[in-house]
């Protein structure tokens, strides 16, 4: 009899009910692992999420590929399980699910620590509950960025965790299936940004008003909820609710992408980034989260904001060469790009039998 | 400063945040609460008890931030702690009840991200300091007292808190009667509005009551020496601060509630009876003669050595506070009531004047009186008037809270005249502690004596009573060794008969004609009682009269009719020497407050007497009756125009006016008691 080689089965466990970039990478995940190994997909109902329906993106993921979500399975057995997203767990003390597996590859998406050293959230706890129900011959962290990386290992050098997680060595990125547009060859200095309304998402007023200021011909920011509420918008910018108006006929209405956060809180990857540059736009944001794309978004301060844009205005081929540079950049987080970094690794526990 | 916020903005966390901040307060630190923590709906009471550390967006200048309640931060919050764009120099506390380690990093991130600056955490629960009740907010602390604070004597001050629902049988109010009825106990009931409402509705009205929320725990606790609580179990948040204040201030605490909640805390508290009627007798075979013992041994108790609240600031890293600046001298603040015209203060400016030059005296007075009293050499803190226009109607009082807590201080002395004492009053003695007089005529009509009226006197020292110069007149509402009767409070200045035609003699030059008839009409504001009818009558009946002068006088912020105004006789005249009018007139037709009434008997005056009536005033008809029972003056009623015609005919033309004089110098009037009140205050300032 010839040996006969059968796709790995790849458990993915995540609960779905996360929103955000987090969703759409899995989902763009979950289409291109399929392709070359059995997927299995679990859902966990955490106390973080407790209460909401699944993202859409994620449901629409499942439905294509046809792969049910089993919520809550007493155990899941497969040869590599992925675990995306650990601090859901972290309102938890116990993970009601065992695993038993070759291969525990958890996926970071967020940070353990916050710039400045603290915890973003109780890492240990939710690390804890993972190989407390898990039977696994190697168990693994998986970075999903160059900062998020620095992060993982800053706290392991901290709190040298129990049962042995090692961290994978290449990055987990998201995957940016984006189609690319081209960008406006006579930009105006009309800025934008776009985000989940979270405190952790902006800046404060001050920084908001450099990098929003009077001058700019348009100033408009979706997800701005928290400014709309209490009364604390200027006259000069358009302030949406987050979701209020689709994000393409957003991306129409600005030339360049303007992003920074809290201070205290920073983008493990910083997918809407990537979504402005694939949209034909400039994306200027902090140099720490900047450098997650290589050159493809542009590092600078908030008080610098400012001449950049004057700058790429006063050269508008610099801004279509700059555009057009980030975009092919942004290439190297293209699905094929995952396929072939990870490639062997998801094909290679694939159980072989006489 | 101070800033405090608190996790949620609800009324449970606004009401922890009075309780913290009232402790860091009274431990000497400057506090402010922005108004984005007021919740919607804030009880009037809480408005008193905010309104000091309410501090707008530009007056704040905190070193540190304090937020209480940060096991669950909401958006609220995070909105006020970005808008406030503190600096790096500014420390920021997370402080809350953490049961896990990620609650934690929770209340620190969302912090972190409203400021962009990592705060510090205190978790408030612990082995070093028990939850004292589920769902806690406040950071509760207690200051340490070294000895008991508890009054020397025979009498032990109880307050007993019962809630609202178990007095409504009526067993619990007949108890609480047994209680009060001890001569050992001095009892104050501790209660809600409902609760209090029950009591005011039922036979045992009489009882004194203190409202839930009438007074923040730390001045509730200056009333008492023993706090013994019923019902199911720790009635909230408020009451386990006044328990802890009770035992850090070395009182008794007794819990008698049914699930012992105190007790089980550990805390250094008796166990009761949980029944009322069982309290009297344990009170005197356990705790009566051995209060003090009981309280120096709470005092040494190691668990509540755990709220000590230094060791919280030693904790939070909190500054010592600053001492106060450059000590002022201690004064003796007066502060009338408006009432209805000027009694109140002009009593009050003849007690201060009475006094000693070696006390400093000064006013707080209403516009309507500030002129009156500076004229007299004293300097006036000016307090704003209640007004219609005002959202709520005690604006005007809230702001003179405000004023009297600046402009007073411990070693001070305070006086007030009124009849209800308001809340500004009521807080600020209850705060400061300071030596307290209350000067209370007599004489109210029967529905205003009632306990509600007077359950604000626990608040004085002292409580003055000018009597009234007829002894039926005079009734005592209440008793004890504070009380103490005057004679009458009244201005005295005789004119000699060559002042009189002197001042005869200048008003005819003034009006530049001969005045041989001289009439005075005071008939109060127009407030009280409408009487412009008398005032056009007396007009008309003086018109006919050659050579009249009739003035009308005009209180300050009188309403004088149109109708007043184009006589040839009558002027509407404004001005402060009525006393030097009534004398210099052959006639004074009045109202019968208590100043002008016996400004006119002792001065020897004839006069016809109006007297007002409103629910709100003293029953000016017998006063007035008493007078012309005595033949000292007339009496006509409102409605009595005729009668009015008829006595100022009597008056002027017949002999009337002599024998009233005749009768008045007879009559054996009590000895004014200006001196006797103004030597009572300096005892009580100066103890």
């Amino acid at each position: 009899m010839q040996p006969v080689s059968t796709p790995a089965k790849i458990a993915y466990v995540i609960d779905p009910r996360f929103r955000g970039g987090t969703s759409s990478a899995v989902a763009a995940e979950l289409e291109v692992v399929s392709a070359f190994a059995k997927v299995e997909v679990y859902a966990l109902s955490t106390a973080m999420f407790s209460g909401q329906a699944v993202a859409p993106q994620l449901a629409r993921a499942c439905a294509r590929l046809n792969i049910p979500l089993t919520w809550d399975p007493v155990d899941i057995s497969a040869d590599l399980v992925i675990l995306h997203n650990p601090s859901c767990l972290k309102f938890q003390d116990r993970l009601g699910t065992r695993i038993l597996t070759d291969r525990l590859i958890v996926v970071t998406h967020e940070n353990f620590v916050r710039p400045g050293g603290h915890e973003g959230f109780d890492v240990a706890t939710c690390l804890d509950q993972i190989a407390r129900a898990s039977v696994a011959l190697r168990r693994e962290l998986a970075p999903i960025s160059a900062w998020n990386r620095e992060t993982v290992l800053q706290w392991s050098a901290k709190h040298s965790p129990a049962h042995g997680w090692e961290v994978l060595e290449e990055d987990w990125f998201n995957i940016c299936a984006f189609d690319f547009l081209p960008p406006n060859p006579a930009p105006a200095d009309r800025r934008g940004r776009h985000s989940r309304p979270g405190f952790e998402k902006f800046p404060g007023p001050a920084a908001m008003l450099q990098c929003f200021p009077e001058t700019a011909r348009r100033n408009l920011i979706l997800g701005a909820d928290a400014f709309l509420k209490a009364g604390l918008v200027p006259e000069h910018w358009d302030a949406r609710p987050f979701g209020a108006m689709p994000v393409a006929d957003y991306f129409d209405q600005i030339d360049f992408f303007v992003y920074f956060t809290a201070p205290t809180w920073r983008e493990s990857f910083g997918r809407v980034l990537a979504e402005a540059i694939a949209a034909g736009k400039i994306a200027i944001t902090d140099p720490e989260t900047a450098r997650t794309f290589s050159g493809a978004a542009i590092a600078a301060q908030p008080e610098q904001v400012n001449d950049i844009i004057a700058s790429y205005i006063a050269h508008p081929k610099d801004y279509e060469a700059d555009v057009r540079a980030a975009q092919e950049h942004l290439k190297q987080f293209s699905p094929d790009c995952f396929a072939d970094r990870f490639g062997t690794l998801l094909t290679g526990p694939a159980r072989v039998y006489a | 400063m101070i800033l405090l916020c608190s996790g949620q903005v609800s009324a449970k966390q606004f009401d922890a945040l009075l309780l913290f901040a009232a402790q860091l307060e009274g431990r000497g630190h400057p506090v402010a609460i922005h108004p984005a923590a007021l919740p919607e709906d804030v009880l009037q009471q809480q408005k008193y008890e905010i309104a000091p550390w309410l501090t707008d967006d530009e007056d704040i200048d905190a070193d540190t931030v304090l937020v209480i309640g940060s096991e669950a931060i909401s958006d609220d919050c995070q909105h006020l702690l970005r808008t406030l764009e503190c600096g790096a120099e500014t420390r920021i506390w997370a402080l809350g009840h953490f049961r896990t380690y990620q609650e934690e990093i929770s209340a620190r991130t969302k912090i972190a991200y409203a400021t962009g600056q990592e705060p510090e955490v205190l978790n408030l629960i612990g082995p070093q300091r028990p939850l004292l009740l589920d769902g806690q907010a406040a950071p509760l602390s207690t200051p340490l007292r070294a000895e008991p604070d508890q009054r020397d004597g025979a009498v032990t001050r109880l307050l007993v808190f019962v809630p609202a629902e178990e007095l409504e049988p009526g067993e619990a109010l007949s108890r609480l009667a047994e209680l009060n009825y001890s001569p050992k106990i001095d009892l104050h009931v501790l209660t809600n509005a409902r609760g209090k409402g029950i009591i005011r509705r039922s036979s045992h009205a009489e009882l004194s009551v203190i409202g839930y929320v009438e007074l923040p725990p730390a001045q509730i606790i200056n009333y008492v020496d023993v706090v013994a609580f019923f019902g199911p179990n720790v009635p909230g948040e408020r009451m386990a601060a006044l328990a802890l204040l009770a035992a850090g201030a070395g009182k008794v605490v007794i819990d008698c509630t049914t699930a012992a909640s105190f007790a089980t805390s550990g805390a250094p508290v008796l166990k009761g009876p949980s029944h009322l009627a069982s309290l009297l007798g344990y009170l005197s075979d356990v705790v009566l003669d051995q209060r003090l013992e009981i309280g120096r041994r709470t005092l040494k108790s190691p668990w509540l050595a755990q709220f000590d609240g230094a060791a919280l600031d030693r904790d939070l890293k909190l500054a010592p506070p600053k001492p106060a600046a450059v000590p002022q001298a201690p004064q003796t603040l007066f502060f009338p009531t408006n009432g209805n015209g000027l009694g109140h203060a002009q009593r009050c400016a003849l007690i201060a004047e009475a006094m000693s030059d070696a006390v400093t005296r000064r006013f707080a007075a209403f516009p309507s009186c500030i002129d009156l009293l500076e004229r007299r050499g004293f300097g006036c803190v000016p307090m704003i008037s209640r007004s219609t226009e005002h959202e709520d109607d005690f604006a005007a009082d809230l702001v003179n809270y405000l004023r009297l807590r600046n402009v007073l201080k411990r070693g001070d002395g305070f006086v007030f005249d009124g009849g209800y004492v308001f809340d500004s009053v009521y807080r600020t003695i209850s705060d400061l502690q300071i030596p307290a007089v209350w000067i209370r005529r007599g004489l109210w009509q029967a529905g205003q004596i009632n306990p509600t009226a007077l359950e604000r006197e626990r608040a004085f020292s002292r409580v003055i009573v000018p009597q009234e110069c007829f002894p039926e007149l005079n009734t005592d509402y209440s008793t004890g060794a504070h009380i103490s009767n005057v004679g009458p409070i009244v201005r005295e200045g005789r004119l000699t008969s060559d002042e009189v035609a002197g001042l005869r003699e200048r008003l005819g030059r003034h009006f530049d004609r001969s005045v041989k008839t001289l009439v005075l009409t005071m008939l109060g504001g127009g407030v009280a009682s409408e009487r412009t009818a008398q005032a056009q009558r007396l007009c008309s009946l003086l018109e006919r009269r050659p050579d009249c002068l009739h003035l009308i006088v005009a209180w300050p912020n009188a309403m004088v009719a149109d109708g007043l105004f184009g006589w040839q006789n009558s002027h509407v005249v404004r001005t402060a020497h009525t006393l030097d009018l009534c004398q210099a007139a052959d006639l004074t037709v009045s109202a019968v407050g208590y100043n002008s009434f016996h400004e006119i008997l002792y001065a020897g005056v004839p006069a016809i007497f109006i007297p007002q009536s409103a629910p709100f005033l003293d029953d000016q008809e017998r006063r007035a009756r008493a007078a012309a029972d005595r033949h000292l003056a007339a009496l006509v009623l409102d409605e009595e125009l005729l009668m009015l015609e008829r006595e100022v005919s009597a008056f002027l033309d017949g002999s009337k006016a002599d024998e009233v004089r005749a009768a008045l110098r007879e009559a054996n009037l009590q000895t004014p008691g200006n001196r006797d009140a103004a030597e009572l205050i300096e005892n009580e300032v100066a103890a």
